[in-house]
């Protein structure tokens, strides 16, 4: 049981980030970016075929990490601008289509050229007892780069200017051009974390398990509902959010087993979003 | 005999008051229009009539039959129409086509499509736009669009209009027509009329009674001549200047 | 009368196919494919297309009819049309009810399109685990009234044309009837279609219902045309990120834009089948490029250009 929870909590961390990489971009402009989990992938793919070509793991891992805020950053730069240029659910529609058709491209082309890669990054060491229970390290390891993570995250939200010009805009956009903000770079700035964070989460993933080519949709979906069970655009949500569904996952894959637990998690969102549609957290961070 | 009898009609918006307590009747076939500052409650009070927003808590009655509950279609099919303050018309659709939509769903009998577009062309005919009928929304100005916005309204005869504030924004050669079109409206068709409107001038030439709203509650109502005097409304609509127009 | 008349060219021009692919098994199976592809099109272009709802469970909602009717016929010996018609109102059933969920919690785009895409991860997985009654992922034979109904005596070219056809002359009578008035009413204006006295909340669940019915009708026929269904059939990504591919290239709310789309993605998959890989990024390319040049898809454009084309001869004296 108590390993269950831990296991959870390990998994439950990275469904948290991952989830609040989608839900910023969300929360910033009403956009979805189903090309999230391809990005999150082709950083893991970049790490993996740099430590190949044997650039150590801490550049390398750089440089994944900096692979996905630039594919990001392109996105926003290129077809995010047509999208903005839309309202409402227009917007939205547009978005997921586009990015959609981003995502064909980015699995396309790994599919094509490097269709057996994965990152799969092991940390030695013995496993460290906690609770009784002995975790391994890269479990743990991934779990204290997430937290780390998300305090940082919640802290640029709340104290640095950029992080108030930020929330400034998605609370009032109008308001906030007046104060001199300008909602084009604030966005741009999202983006780029965004993409970041999916690299980065994509590396923490592969300490634990191995991170394929073919990963891409599976962790856009999953992003997807842990964004809309924290409630669309919230950082604290997104949190969580991953966190329950984590131990969700891990308790009943532990006492029901097998296929049962994907579908339990799937209908525990499903049942969040319709008894709460605004989230367990309808506000942002 | 009253034909739409609010009582105790309270419509919160997260706990905040937008109509606050309101009991009043209509009388049927009278021209009625609701004046109040901006933010009175004016419009929500008649968006909460025809089910737009639901009631916090209150009667509306219509016609004896409490409709308070009930969603907008079927309000609209017993009989209550409404215009917006801002036209909202079927973009996509050509002129005649929206007040097609209008006769066939707004009828409590079903209306087939020839006897629909039959009664369009007759309803377009009444607000002046026969010639224009095929023509694009887009293509028409304000007056014209709200003009089709009545038409759609007025297809399927409704007993009661509520009208928001549909002289805003007009010439004085389009507000007089206006003014002319809800006064025949009224006399051969014997519509009920209660109108929101902003435009002194025309409330007080045609208005036969008038209503005050004012933070969500009736300060008062009566002879439009009588009410816009009372020093009541006058503090209440200017802060206690004297109304340019009465 | 000219949406009728379009949809006769349609059958015409569609049942000329076989003599161009010859007798390639192959090509054959790729172009009933296509046709599958085109049904599911149309029944998702009349939910999302005519009401706005974006259901993301196209595949499973015609995997739900492939799998009750193999079910039904395989393991309790009903009556294969019987087993047919249950498939298609089991998948009608689940679908209004999406609608009817949607309606009630007020869900928007984003909400019914997750809600649905849910469900449609739920199936999947479902299906993986029944293996005593879905094989699992190494899918289901089906035995059942084998060369009885079709296999063997219509081509399942045919089959899946009649569908096809028997679907648009549908979305025709649907748009042409009350009913299309009041999806043209409450796509352009929910709000002021309730006060034109439009029942916004039935005629989406209509729409929900009776798409749901196509697509469960497709997916039994397919399952005993066929003779094969595989939970693979029907997921997520094969179905609902193809359909709507399809139907946006073609033109959301057109009447044969999910014909062109499938026909149009079809053939691209069919040029480029012999570099499978190049496939996901051309049309990843194809998506965004068109999608930003002509947003009401190639019908929709189409459409667009012959009225203002009217319009400006009408306008000379
Ligand atoms: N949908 C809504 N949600 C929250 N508050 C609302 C909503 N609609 C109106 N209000 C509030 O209710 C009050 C009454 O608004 P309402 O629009 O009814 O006023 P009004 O008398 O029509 O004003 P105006 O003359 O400017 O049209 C206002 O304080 C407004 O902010
Ligand atoms: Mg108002």
């Amino acid at each position: 049981m108590t390993a269950a929870i831990l296991d959870g909590l390990v998994l439950g961390l990275q469904f948290g980030l991952l989830g609040v990489g989608l839900t910023i971009v969300y929360g910033m402009g009403g956009v979805l970016n189903l090309a999230y989990g391809a990005m999150a992938v082709a950083s893991a793919i970049v790490v993996s075929v740099a430590m190949r070509s044997g650039l150590p793991a801490v550049p390398a891992v750089a440089l994944g990490i900096l692979t996905g805020a630039a594919l990001s950053l392109l996105l926003n730069v290129t077809i995010m601008r047509p999208v903005y240029r839309r309202r409402g659910d227009q917007r939205v529609l547009l978005s997921i289509l586009l990015t959609i058709g981003v995502a064909f491209i980015i699995n396309g082309y790994l599919v094509w050229k490097l269709p057996i890669e994965a990152l799969s990054l092991s940390i030695g060491g013995d496993a460290i007892s906690i609770l009784g229970v002995p975790m391994r390290v890269g479990s743990l390891l991934a779990s204290a780069i997430t937290i780390l993570a998300g305090v940082g995250l919640i802290l640029f939200f709340r104290r640095t200017t950029a992080g108030k010009a930020v929330r400034s805009v998605i609370q009032d956009e109008v308001g906030a051009r007046l104060c001199g903000i300008n909602p084009a770079s604030v966005r741009m700035l999202i983006f780029t974390l965004s993409g970041a964070i999916a690299g980065l989460v994509a590396v923490t993933r592969s300490m634990t398990s191995p991170v394929p080519v073919s990963e891409g949709f599976s962790l856009t979906i999953l992003a997807l509902l842990v964004t809309v069970v924290g409630g669309l655009g919230s950082v604290k949500g997104a949190m969580l959010a991953g966190l329950i569904l984590g131990v969700v996952n891990a308790l009943s894959s532990f006492y029901i087993g097998s296929y049962i637990t994907t579908i339990v998690l799937l209908v525990a969102a499903a049942l969040t979003i319709l008894l709460r549609p605004s989230g367990l957290f309808g506000e942002y961070t | 005999m009253a034909v739409l009898e609010l009582v105790e009609l309270e419509k919160h918006f997260g706990g905040l008051p937008a109509v606050d307590g309101v009991t009043f009747g209509f009388n049927d076939g009278e021209i009625l229009a609701i004046v109040g500052p901006n933010g009175a409650g004016k419009s929500t009070l008649l968006k909460t009539i025809i089910g737009i927003h639901p009631a916090t808590s209150g009667t509306i009655r219509f016609s004896g039959t409490d409709i308070t509950k009930m969603s907008t279609h079927r309000i609209r099919k017993a009989g209550i129409a409404m215009v917006l303050q801002t036209p909202r018309i079927f973009g996509s659709l050509t002129v005649r086509e929206n007040v097609v939509i209008g006769a066939m769903f707004g009828n409590p009998k079903g209306v087939s499509e020839s006897d629909a577009y039959e009664e369009a062309d007759e309803m377009l005919a009444v607000v002046g736009l026969s010639s224009k009928a095929d023509l694009a929304i887009d293509k028409l100005n304000l007056h014209e669009q709200r003009y089709v916005d009545l038409a759609r309204a007025i297809a399927g005869r409704p007993k009661l209009l509520l009208l928001d504030e549909v002289m805003a924004g007009l010439n004085d050669t389009e507000t007089a027509s206006s003014i002319e079109l809800i006064r025949r409206l009224r006399d051969r068709h014997g519509v009920t009329v209660i109108w929101v409107e902003h435009v002194m001038k025309a409330v007080l030439s045609l208005a036969e009674r008038i209503a005050v709203l004012d933070f969500g509650r009736l300060l008062t109502s009566g002879d439009p001549q009588v009410v816009m005097r009372d020093p009541k409304v006058v503090k209440a609509y200017l802060g206690g200047k004297a109304l340019p127009d009465a | 009368m000219v949406p009728y008349v379009a949809v006769a060219i349609t059958a015409v021009i569609l049942s000329l196919v076989p003599l161009w692919i010859g007798d390639s098994r192959t090509l054959t199976g790729v172009a009933v494919s296509g046709l599958l592809f085109a049904c599911y099109a149309t029944a998702f272009n009349l939910i999302f297309g005519s009401t706005d709802q974006l259901f993301l469970a196209v595949g499973a909602l015609a995997g739900v009819g492939a799998y009750t009717s193999a079910i039904t016929s395989d393991r309790l010996s009903l009556p294969l049309p019987l087993t047919i018609i249950l498939g298609m109102i089991v998948a009608m059933i689940i679908s209004g009810l999406f609608s009817w969920i949607a309606v009630r919690r007020s869900l928007g785009i984003i909400f019914t399109g997750i809600v649905t895409l849910t469900f449609s991860l739920a199936f999947d997985n479902l299906l993986l685990g029944q293996r005593s009654l879905t094989g699992g992922e190494t899918g289901m034979v089906i035995d059942a009234g084998k060369g009885a109904f079709f296999r063997g005596q219509i081509p399942p070219y045919y089959v899946f044309l009649t569908l096809l056809i028997g679907f648009l002359l549908a979305y025709v009578a649907i748009h042409r009837s009350r009913m299309g008035w009041a999806f043209r009413a409450l796509r352009d204006d929910q709000l002021s279609a309730e006060l034109s006295g439009v029942n916004v909340a039935k005629y989406r669940i209509y729409a929900g219902a009776i798409g749901g019915a196509m697509l469960g009708l497709s997916g039994a026929l397919w399952a005993h045309v066929e003779g094969f269904i595989s939970p693979a059939t029907f997921t997520f990504v094969h179905v609902d990120v193809q359909v709507l591919v399809m139907l946006v290239f073609g033109g959301i709310g057109t009447l044969l834009g999910p014909v062109v789309g499938s026909a149009f993605f079809t053939y691209l998959g069919e040029v480029l089948a012999s570099f499978s890989q190049l496939r996901l990024i051309v049309e990843g390319v194809l998506l965004i490029v068109l999608f930003l040049a002509l947003p009401q898809g190639v019908v929709g454009a189409i459409v667009i250009g012959i009225t203002r084309l009217r319009e400006r001869r009408k306008g000379l004296p």
